[in-house]
């Protein structure tokens, strides 16, 4: 990994086009600005971990979970 | 016509015309390699469909259009996404959201709101997207408001919204 020193407004360059800024350090935290073309995206990475965490639990359910849930809904709504 | 077949886990062997075939350019998170997907009706009648891979036969998922459960579900897709599925402001597209149904538990299913599926109609092309949007989580539960929704369309028949949590 690429380690770098920054202090406070200063930045780095990625690939010419992305920019990091170091905005505020306050303790523990550091606030950052990102600029960058619109088509790029930019996520923090836990919510990346939480989809791809769901997806593998959603990747799993089965042909009869999905035939048990559909009969069940299929009872509340006909009120039984 | 160029078909396409996979012998699916769960479903057997499943012929697909390649027009039908769904392209997800970077895959789906945790499933990068999965790019070519087909969507299944099994139950015309059943608002749940497969999202099946073409290249990996055990990977399936269940998947709903949000408007089943959901009409006012409104995702703020990022400009970044938008430009990987070559959306303008018309082009016509598809909202999927992944549904998780714990083993057994059928009642504790949930729909994954924060990653949708969108697919450009035009192109088939495909993306799972990230929506930042804080009032969509993974885990919301559905079972509930597809039951209200079941028992308005079967009794009143018509669109009551009820009294659904919009925000501003």
């Amino acid at each position: 990994m690429l380690v770098l020193t920054r202090k406070v407004n200063q930045s780095i360059v990625i690939d010419d086009e992305i920019e990091v800024v170091v905005l505020e350090v306050r303790g523990e935290q550091v606030r950052l600005g990102v600029r960058a073309p619109k088509s790029i995206a930019v996520h923090r990475k836990e919510v990346y971990e939480q989809i791809r965490q769901e997806n593998l639990n959603a990747a799993t359910v089965s042909t009869e979970d999905l035939l048990r849930l559909q009969k069940q809904l299929a009872d509340e709504s006909a009120g039984r | 016509m160029t078909k396409t077949c996979i012998d699916s886990t769960r479903f057997g062997r499943i012929e697909v015309d390649e027009e039908a075939v769904i392209t997800f350019p970077q895959g789906l998170f945790g499933f990068e390699s999965c790019r070519r997907f087909v969507v299944l009706c099994l139950d015309e009648k059943s608002p749940f469909r497969w999202l099946q891979s073409l290249e990996e036969p055990n990977v399936a998922f269940v998947v709903i259009e949000p408007s089943q459960f959901m009409p006012d579900y409104a995702p703020t897709i990022s400009d970044a996404d938008a430009h990987a599925l070559g959306l303008d402001a018309d082009t016509p597209y598809l909202t999927f959201v992944i549904v998780t149904v714990p083993p057994g538990k059928p009642e504790e299913m949930t729909a994954n709101l924060m990653g949708p599926i969108i697919i450009n109609a035009s192109t088939r092309i495909a993306r799972q997207v990230i929506v930042e949007d804080d009032c969509y989580t993974t885990k919301h539960s559905i079972v509930q408001e597809i039951t209200k929704r079941a028992r308005e369309g079967t009794n009143a028949g018509s669109h009551t919204q009820g009294e659904s949590e919009h925000r501003d």
